[in-house]
């Protein structure tokens, strides 16, 4: 799907635009853009990866969490220029090709850790992100670190569910 | 009577999750268009002032820019809920830092943004009116001396008391002269509560996009009301109502607020003035700053009781900061639904309530969860409790005394079918307490009980069969994750005996079905379920009328009555049956009553305090609802933590100061809500019944958590540091400030008395 979208130089238009290379969701694309245009722009309004969330735009509430290089990052607070070799995912990629995301998905499904799933898509990446650090978390655990994202529906107790819920499938995954 | 093939209370998984969780769903932000422009709006930075002159050139100088325009060229408009008095752009005042002057239109958001800061507005800035108190006092100057000409739609707007009152309402039970029973009473206990205003926090600000197909301007919007903004946009840009259509959809949450969106009448208005699509966000500074924001509240209450703790007379004055404009207000008279709702769960012979919403310079309000009642509710539920602790009596005690029971009257003014105060109250009070600890804390105990009403009204819906044995359920009410949607697939279902996942849900535009009110007031459930039953009926009626007879559906499968025979329902209705889709509609009507349906709340909470820091914690909490029937367990169980949540939030941290008219949190991005590490220890005990105006009994549970938290905590605060704390939110400034009080008047009397 980047071969359509994958050349960036007529989205910037003004001023002085770098040139940058990464890897998006596991495919390498080139990119021009100008040194203020951050990462969810990029994402959402020039390659059309729109599960990112645009939410506080502040970098408060965790909307538009995405991995790079394997890290949990706000995506509203980085500047597309600083990604010049590194690799993104985004919801979109994880869903394609992260071993675990399925099971996460289907856990926040069952557990009720989602319910008008506007912070959804930004959960399940800080759940990646979590799970990827503590493999077999327990419920203080999940308390003390996985705080990066608001949502304002659950009262998140379902998403407390959810989360060890899949850390039992993932343990439980042959 | 045929059997469900699935039992109501069993789990279940929202359809759409995983649409949701992969990104895949599509939200209001998510529609892109080929060719689209942005437009941005100039705010006043003053509270109240005369527009002396606007000058664009310099905006319009800008880079990318398309086209500015102020009020000289859209033309004076103004929009409204109910009362149409917030312009769409002002000409000649401004009402509030905030209030719109000009929008830029350009092709980029940067470039829209950029250019509206060029925008110059010179006014002429004026004394604003801020406090409640004074907007009626004789030298306040009239905010909209014009109103009489406002746009009220549904009839003739009631009367106010005065021209900065946007709404007035009344209770009045009891004999004439109240003050008699006042005077006849063993106490009179007084006291008054402040409330801030808040923001509803949901994550996804509020987004349009609007573009003309067809001859049709269609708006995409995160709007949870859309045939109510369809009208709304007909009005106020003299629009014909068949050139419009308003599409909603998935919107990232509601509590309320986006009942209320204000950047679609600029955005469809731009969208045909140019002719290419237009596009406008919020930001988050934006939604603050410009609201609808819970109203903040002044409420005064004075309550006779007798020697044995009995209410015998009880009056109320409710100010609400209603901010510059009435326009976010639906209700007919211009209040907040729950404004005489403080002593909702108790019968007191002689009431007066006076509630007013108020005109101010500031931020406008409107409807967040539970609007009015939960800021009267903090005041009530520590009234009551205040009132406990001096007479001496345990809190549930006197609760239990007063307890609306049936037959009763309500305070409120209201006659409540079955209430249920007792029950609930007393659920919460058999619960172990938390266990002290050696830790230098100071610990408490404190509860509140309230009831919250449950919706009602009119409400369309429509199935198609297909040949292919599935239903979809067509409607034009938006999912804000509530799960109205399911409540209508899973009783639609459960009422066929058929699977679920035959019967999914098809939203559509305001053009392509009938209009209901959207989503609010916690009504989706019961009119939902009961018009979801309703369609059933025609569908099984149509069925029976062309199948054999004696043929009976029961899970799924088409069973004889003799049980010799049994068809799965896929392998009857077939193309032989049904060779071309067959459309069923319906419109359910509530049944006018005498009663008002309500479901009963109580809280209890232990807390812990740090008088060192002012630090209010919440060790555990035990929450009793009454909630009859519950069709979708756990999006059920999922509005009443997250209602939980949202209560504490309002309790302990979340506020809109308001200083000078300007709100601080916008500025700052101080603006808190709870993040999961604020979770606290939930326990929920439902007492179902089968008497609630929804289907199998159901009742209303959105709104019915969070009023009930702020007070619990305040009460249990009182009960472990003796100190009562008037004002939310209950933050360790403010229980710190009243710790250093209470130790300052110990302390002062220690000296005296030595």
């Amino acid at each position: 799907m980047f071969g359509e979208h994958g050349i960036m130089s007529e989205v910037a238009p003004r001023g002085t635009s770098h040139s940058i290379e990464l890897v998006l969701n596991g495919a390498q694309i080139r990119a021009d853009v100008p040194a203020d245009l951050l990462l969810i722009q990029l994402l959402r309004d020039h390659v059309g990866l729109t599960g990112t969330k645009n939410g506080c735009g502040v970098g408060v509430c965790g909307s538009c969490s995405v991995l790079v290089d394997g890290r949990l990052v706000s995506a509203c607070l980085v500047p597309a220029v600083q990604l010049n070799g590194r690799n993104v995912m985004t919801i979109e990629g994880a869903i394609r090709v992260h071993p675990a995301a399925e099971t996460v998905v289907a856990a926040f499904a069952a557990s009720g850790g989602v319910q008008c799933g506007f912070c959804s898509p930004g959960q399940v990446m800080a759940a990646l992100d979590f799970l990827d650090r503590y493999s077999t978390p327990d419920r203080a655990t999940v308390l003390g670190e996985f705080d990066a994202n608001l949502c304002r529906c659950t009262g998140y107790y379902s998403i407390i569910e959810s989360v060890l819920e899949a850390a039992g499938r993932l343990a439980d995954a042959p | 009577m045929t059997g469900p093939p699935f039992e109501l209370r069993d789990a279940e998984i929202q359809p759409d999750a995983r649409a949701k969780l992969t990104g895949e769903a599509v939200f209001t932000d998510d529609r892109f268009m080929p060719g689209v422009l942005w437009a941005s709006v100039a705010t006043s930075p003053v509270a109240y002032g005369r527009i002396e002159s606007i000058d664009t050139s310099a905006a319009a100088a800008m880079p990318g820019v398309v086209m500015v325009a102020t009020a000289a060229e859209i033309g004076r408009r103004r929009h409204g809920r109910r009362l149409a008095d917030q312009p769409v752009l002002c000409w000649d005042r401004v009402l509030f830092i905030g209030d719109r002057t000009a929008v830029v239109v350009a092709e980029t958001r940067a470039e829209a943004e950029a250019a509206a800061a060029r925008i110059a507005v010179d006014i002429t800035e004026e004394e604003p009116l801020l406090d409640l108190e004074r907007v009626t006092a004789e030298n306040a100057p009239i905010l909209h001396p014009e109103a009489q000409s406002y746009r009220y739609s549904g009839g003739r707007r009631p009367e106010v008391p005065h021209p900065n009152v946007q709404g007035h309402a009344t209770v009045g039970l009891g004999p004439d002269d109240i003050e008699a029973v006042f005077a006849s009473a063993a106490h009179v206990f007084e006291e008054e509560y402040r409330t801030p205003a808040t923001h509803a926090g949901y994550i996804e600000p509020r987004v349009c996009l609007a573009w003309n197909e067809n001859g049709i301007t269609r708006v995409a919007t995160t709007n949870k009301g859309p045939f109510r903004l369809h009208q709304q946009l007909a009005d106020t840009l003299d629009v014909d109502s068949d050139r419009l259509e308003v599409v909603s959809g998935h919107i990232g949450g509601d509590f309320g607020g986006k009942g209320q969106t204000i950047d679609e009448y600029l955005c469809v208005l731009l969208a045909r003035s140019i002719g290419r699509p237009v596009k406008m966000a919020m930001t988050w500074a934006a939604e603050l700053a410009q609201g609808p924001v819970r109203h903040s509240s002044l409420v005064r209450l004075r309550t006779g009781v007798t020697e044995d703790g009995r209410f015998i007379a009880h009056s109320a004055t409710v100010l609400y900061g209603g901010g510059a404009y009435a326009s976010a207000k639906p209700v007919p008279d211009l209040t907040l639904p729950g404004a005489t709702s403080a002593m909702i769960a108790y019968h007191i012979p002689a009431v007066r309530i006076d509630a007013r919403t108020l005109y101010t310079n500031s931020v406008p309000g409107g409807h967040v969860r539970a609007p009015g009642q939960s800021q009267v509710q903090f005041a009530g539920e520590s009234h009551v409790d205040s009132i406990a602790r001096r007479l001496g009596i345990d809190p549930y005690e006197i609760r239990t005394r007063n307890a609306l029971g049936p037959g009763m009257r309500s305070a409120s003014g209201l006659h409540i079918r079955e209430p249920r105060a007792v029950e609930v109250l007393n659920a919460v009070r058999t619960v172990d307490r938390h266990p002290p600890a050696d830790d230098g804390l100071v610990r408490g105990h404190g509860v509140a009980l309230a009831a919250r009403h449950v919706g009602g009204g009119e409400f369309p819906l429509r199935a198609v069969l297909s040949p292919d044995a599935t239903f979809e359920l067509v409607t034009g009410l938006p999912d804000q994750g509530a799960g109205a949607w399911m409540v209508m697939q899973r009783v639609f279902a459960a009422e066929l005996s058929v699977d679920p996942e035959r019967v999914s849900v098809r939203y559509v535009p305001t053009g392509e079905t009938r209009p209901d009110r959207g989503i609010g007031s916690s009504r989706s459930t019961h009119l939902g379920s009961r018009a979801a039953q309703l369609l059933a009926g025609e569908v099984k009626s149509w069925l029976d009328a062309r199948l054999a007879e004696g043929l009976e559906l029961r899970a799924d499968v088409f069973v004889r009555r003799d049980g010799t025979d049994s068809i799965p329902f896929a392998a009857l209705v077939t193309a032989d049956l049904v060779p071309d889709p067959v459309e069923f509609e319906v419109l359910y009507r509530e049944e006018e009553s005498e009663d008002e349906d309500h479901d009963f709340v109580a809280l209890a909470v232990d807390v812990a305090v740090d008088e060192r820091t002012g630090v209010v914690t919440v060790e555990q909490a035990t929450l009793a609802v009454d909630v009859g029937a519950v069709i979708n367990p756990t999006a059920h169980r999922g509005q009443l933590e997250g209602g939980f949540m949202f209560g504490l939030g309002e309790a302990l941290m979340t506020q809109l100061r308001v200083r000078d008219g300007a709100v601080v949190e916008a500025d700052r991005q101080l603006f808190r809500i709870p993040a999961l590490a604020d979770v606290v220890r939930l326990t929920i005990i439902e007492l179902p019944t089968e008497v609630g105006p929804g289907a199998y009994g159901a009742k209303s549970v959105g709104e019915l958590a969070n009023p009930v938290v702020a007070p619990a905590i305040a009460n249990a605060l009182a009960d472990a540091t003796g100190v009562r704390v008037p004002r939310l939110p209950l933050d360790p400034e403010s229980v710190f400030e009243a710790l250093t009080a209470r130790d300052g008047e110990v302390g002062a009397r220690g000296q005296s008395g030595g």
